[in-house]
């Protein structure tokens, strides 16, 4: 109520007009303030809501759903536990002690190959010491590899608590430390990685860093799973396969003075690798101190042009494409010109070959034309097929990508040159898949590292050719050994059969005509493949033994055949020698092998369209030649040694073929029928 | 001794005595007593990391939980136009300090809010939150008080420069702060809800503009919301440390966090608490400040005048807003911010700023006569 106004008639005490102009100002105010007073009631709301999601978070990450750190923390490392899988920010602190001891890795006969042995590290916090220059003098004085000085300037860094003094104290070490009684100094439970096979699969092991991290190889690969889970690792390899390839390829290097070399096992049926070595290697203990050739893993890192082993996958494929049949022949008597580029033989016959001689002597001009009647595109397809496009799967990290043409610039050339492994780049390791794959009845298997439980069916297995194909490709690979180039690899009893390779090294501006590499890649035993050898040297030189040849199959081929004797008994094959009659014409192939009466093949090969052959340029590669001279009779497929391919062993070069002595008691039971007994190398 | 006078007492001890909001003094002084302990708990083993006498950072911080003590009753003493006197001027010294640190301040982590005196580094924009808040309360209800007054243009623009000045150091979660409870503010001012949402959109755009701007910003956001991703490291040490406490703590002294997290005395002290004393203690901490924040709204219902609920409001908003936004990012509520505990962090700047504060609510809140009758003519308000 407005006030009275004062000395004025009761009737007229309270003027109207006045009333209203008060008033509603007034008003204004009233309704603003309950506005007020109902934000008010609103913003406590929104607090009292605030706080009570605070109180359920609050009970949430303290009774409902706590984070426990993981048990025995000391204070210095509270929560500097063991990472947690979603958390790579916390992988790099470098006080992370590992939950448990990092896990074993073994061989595939539980032979450790890695293992952590629990260790201490010294370490001390300045703050805390007294005395630095008399605790560095006194810790001198019980471990003697210390380094005074160091330790003196590490000790005098107040505005430190944590130095590291030295790791790998042993517990005898420890014992003297303590008894000096410095205050400050502490121990820290660490542990440490041990390879007790020093350079045994150094590279596929690769090593651990001073904080227990896997720097390459299988520790790296498993980083996470060896560090959380200790359950060991059982690897597909044996060491005793191992050491043995390893001992062979170490003689192999020496011999013929090569920059590196390689080697791999691998059981063809399940694509376990029983042995991978790379030479210089070093010892896995002290990963740090190698250099980086000696860390270089040849075996799946290195990409070499794999030179004529790849002529079996020519042979493959054009055996499984129908494009070829045994008994064509192709033109090897003259280069190849194509473009800018010659494709000659090295030491070739100058002749036309039949087709398992382009195999036997190792012919790049036939090789060429047995690819030319694939085209371009079937040997791209069938490359991606053999796997040989792609990086392969393998548990290591260092696996490499092959160089190779993109399918626009997958030409002619390309072809050609590809038929007899040039103008690609390939691992090893791709290499030795391809031949296991076509002694394997055809069925690609993929590469592991790791033990496969017994019976258990390879994963990613996948028929990449006919079985026929792979019938008739072991025998040309058995033809090599027996007849051809790959002589120096023959084992009485385990019938390796397999295929030389020398090709040139690409470096700066093209090949270099001195520097080879030398490659044997081989299966056995061929008459029931269980593993494949593949066997590399990196630039051997020439010796007197091999009269100036520095190709495989002087080099290494003989070391591939050694290495075949000593491990079959320990992959529990022994010589298979009762039954060589038997298996060796199982076996058996001609050099020349003559047209069955009834075709068996078809089409004929002189229907096949010359595929990439332009007309004019180069004499068609393929055709039937029916003038020309047989060197013999037509024989029945399955007596083939009965026919010494006449002619050819006169003018056939020996001096890059077969140098083993076979008049060994062995070979002698081997080859139990007169005529099979090899006739005597004239130049012996 | 207090509680010895007798209503009668007329001297201004006992008017205050009698006058006085007792609840929200005990609660006060309880977080105080927290924040003693949790001093003690944290604070050796900070002390050790950053390479400072343990004894000499205790004493300091006891000396400033004293002087907080001592300053919340001292300025609870104060009549409405003092506190309004004490905020004006409160407001340009920290203003000016905040714009000097941009000048003469120290670096500390890559932000300079710091000015450097003989024994304390001195962080004015911790005292800019409690004054701006009181001033712009009295700019606004001038206005209202009196229409020719450009308050409200005065607020804005005083916020403005605030804003600009924080931006510089920089000092996002300060900013966030300020800015919050200016927006409390101007919404229980009863201002048009049109405007207020339009504020609140402005706000929003200028948060996401600050995501993109400011890379601290982002290094802070980011590891909060990508969920499965990379935790931020110390969120994750806080929640081990909360985990580890679980319903009643591993005991005073026992706790591990506090080693292992630089920012365990300041920032992170609610992870301390959790670990060493577990889910009830910590929830007791929780309702002490939620009972100052909503008994502070509530009893303004009773308020008339509307420069005692501005500004009454926008302190109590403030001071529970800092609290949240602390605790919550110590959960992992929120994106972590440097933003103290009131009262339980450690640092002088911090603890006297809420002192400041809180002292000036219970002047603010202390019963007057006359209160109720009027709308801003109260004697304290008089021009």
């Amino acid at each position: 109520m407005p006030a009275r106004r004062l000395g004025a008639a009761d009737a007229d005490s309270v003027p109207r007009v006045e009333t209203v102009r008060l008033t509603r100002p007034d008003l204004d105010r009233r309704r603003a303030l309950n506005r007020t007073h109902g934000r008010l009631v609103f913003a406590s709301s929104v607090f009292a809501l605030l706080f009570l999601v605070a109180i359920g978070r609050l009970s949430w990450v303290t009774v409902i759903a706590p984070r426990i750190p993981a048990p025995g923390d000391r204070p210095t490392t509270a929560f500097f536990t063991a990472p947690e899988p979603r958390d790579p920010e916390l992988v790099a602190v470098p006080l992370a002690v590992p939950r448990g001891p990092r896990a074993m890795i073994t061989d595939r006969n539980n032979e450790i190959l890695a293992i952590s042995l629990p260790t201490a590290a010294l370490y001390a916090n300045p703050r805390e010491l007294v005395d630095p220059e008399d605790a560095a003098r006194r810790l001198k004085a019980v471990l003697p590899r210390l380094d005074e000085a160091q330790v003196r300037a590490r000790l005098s860094e107040p505005e430190k608590r944590f130095v590291y003094l030295a790791r790998q104290i042993t517990p005898r070490e420890k014992l003297n430390i303590n008894t000096l009684g410095i205050p400050g100094i502490y121990f820290e439970n660490t542990e440490r990685r041990r390879y007790p096979m020093g350079r045994a699969a150094a590279q596929v092991l690769g090593g651990v860093d001073v904080d227990g991290h896997g720097v390459a190889g299988i520790e790296r690969f498993f980083d996470r799973r060896l560090a959380e889970d200790s359950t060991p690792i059982v690897l597909s390899l044996d060491v005793r396969i191992q050491a043995v390839v390893r001992d062979e390829l170490i003689k192999a290097m020496e011999s013929f003075r090569a920059i590196g070399g390689c080697g791999i096992v691998m059981d063809v049926r399940t694509g376990e690798i029983i042995a991978m070595v790379s030479l210089p290697d070093y010892d896995a203990n002290h990963v740090g101190h190698a250099t980086n050739e000696e860390r270089f893993n040849r075996a799946v890192t290195g990409m070499y042009e794999p030179g004529s082993t790849f002529k079996l996958q020519t042979a493959a494929m054009a055996l499984d494409y129908g494009t070829v049949q045994l008994w064509n022949e192709f033109n090897a008597s003259q280069p190849i010109k194509i473009g800018r580029f010659t494709i000659s033989d090295f030491e070739g016959k100058k002749r036309w070959l039949y087709f398992p001689e382009v195999l036997a002597y190792s012919s790049n001009i036939g090789a060429a034309h047995v690819a030319q009647t694939v085209g371009a595109e079937r040997q791209r397809a069938w490359m991606r097929n053999m796997g040989m496009l792609n990086r392969i799967s393998v548990e290591v990290p260092e696996a490499g990508l092959p160089i190779v043409q993109t399918a626009q610039a997958w030409k002619e050339i390309v072809t050609l040159t590809v038929a007899f492994g040039h103008g690609i780049s390939v691992s090893p390791l791709h290499v030795a898949r391809g031949t296991a794959a076509i002694a394997n009845n055809g069925v690609r298997v993929r590469p592991t590292l790791l033990a496969m439980v017994p019976d258990m069916i390879p994963p990613d297995a996948e028929r990449v050719m006919q079985q026929a194909t792979s019938d008739t490709m072991r025998k040309l690979m058995r033809l090599v050994v027996t007849d051809g180039f790959g002589k120096t690899s023959e084992v009485p009893g385990y019938y390796p059969g397999g295929k030389t390779g020398t090709a040139e090294k690409t470096g700066r501006g093209g090949y270099q005509k001195k520097a080879n590499v030398a490659a044997f890649t081989s299966v056995f035993p061929m008459h029931a493949p269980r593993y494949a050898v593949y066997m590399m040297l990196d630039e051997p030189k020439a010796n007197a033994s091999t009269y100036g040849y520095a190709t495989a199959g002087w080099v290494i081929a003989p070391a591939a055949g050694r290495t075949i004797a000593r491990i079959g008994p320990m992959l529990d094959m022994l010589p298979e020698l009762t039954n060589a009659a038997k298996i060796n014409a199982s076996l058996a192939m001609p050099l020349q092998p003559t047209r069955p009466p009834n075709g068996v093949r078809s089409p004929p090969v002189a229907a096949v369209p010359p595929a990439a052959v332009k007309p004019g340029r180069t004499p068609p590669a393929v055709a039937a030649r029916p003038a020309a001279p047989r060197p013999s009779p037509a024989m029945p497929a399955h007596t083939p040694r009965a026919t010494p391919p006449t002619g050819a062993p006169a003018t056939r070069d020996l001096r890059h073929e077969a140098s083993q002595p076979p008049s060994t008691a062995l070979l002698a039971a081997q080859y139990t029928a007169p005529s099979l007994v090899p006739a005597p190398n004239p130049n012996r | 001794m207090i509680a010895l006078r007798s209503r009668a007492d007329t001297s201004a001890l006992g008017r205050w005595f009698w006058t006085i909001d007792h609840w929200t003094l005990l609660a006060i002084f309880t977080l105080i007593c927290f924040g003693y302990v949790m001093m003690l708990a944290a604070s050796p083993a900070v002390a050790e990391h950053i390479g400072q006498s343990r004894d000499i950072f205790i004493l300091k911080q006891v000396v400033f939980l004293a002087a907080a003590g001592v300053l919340t009753v001292a300025v609870s003493l104060l009549s409405l136009s003092g506190v309004r006197r004490l905020a004006l001027i409160g407001c340009g010294v920290a203003f000016v300090l905040t714009v000097a640190t941009l000048v003469i301040g120290v670096q500390i982590k890559g932000a300079s809010r710091w000015i450097s005196l003989p024994g304390l580094s001195l962080q004015p924009s911790e005292f800019l939150k409690p004054f701006f808040a009181v001033t712009a309360a009295w700019l606004i209800s001038e206005q209202r008080r009196q229409p020719g007054f450009y308050g409200w243009i005065s607020a804005i623009v005083l916020a403005g420069m605030i804003v600009g000045a924080l931006k510089l150091q920089p000092d996002i979660g300060m900013l966030a702060v300020i800015v919050m409870v200016f927006f409390a503010q101007t919404f229980i001012a009863g201002v048009n809800l049109f405007i207020v949402g339009a504020l609140g959109g402005l706000i929003a755009a200028a948060s996401v503009g600050a995501y993109f701007l400011f890379k601290h910003v982002r290094d802070r956001i980011d590891p909060f919301l990508s969920w499965n991703g990379a935790e931020h490291y110390q969120v994750i040490r806080a929640k081990q440390a909360f985990g580890a406490g679980g319903l009643s703590g591993r005991g005073p002294g026992e706790g591990r966090v506090k080693d292992v997290l630089p920012d365990a005395h300041a920032d992170f002290v609610f992870a301390v608490t959790g670990e060493e004393f577990g889910l009830i203690v910590c929830s007791v901490i929780v309702m002490l400040f939620a009972f100052i924040v909503l008994r502070g709204l509530i009893r303004l219902l009773k308020e008339q005048d509307l420069f005692v609920i501005l500004a009454a409001g926008g302190l109590v908003t403030g001071f529970g807003l800092q609290a949240f936004i602390n605790m919550g990012s110590t959960m992992g509520l929120l994106p972590t911010k440097g933003m103290t505990l009131p009262f339980i962090s450690y640092g002088g700047s911090s603890v006297l700023a809420v002192a400041f504060g809180m002292g000036m609510l219970l002047a603010l809140t202390r019963r007057r006569h006359g209160a109720g009758t009027a709308w801003g003519h109260n004697a304290g308000s008089a021009p």
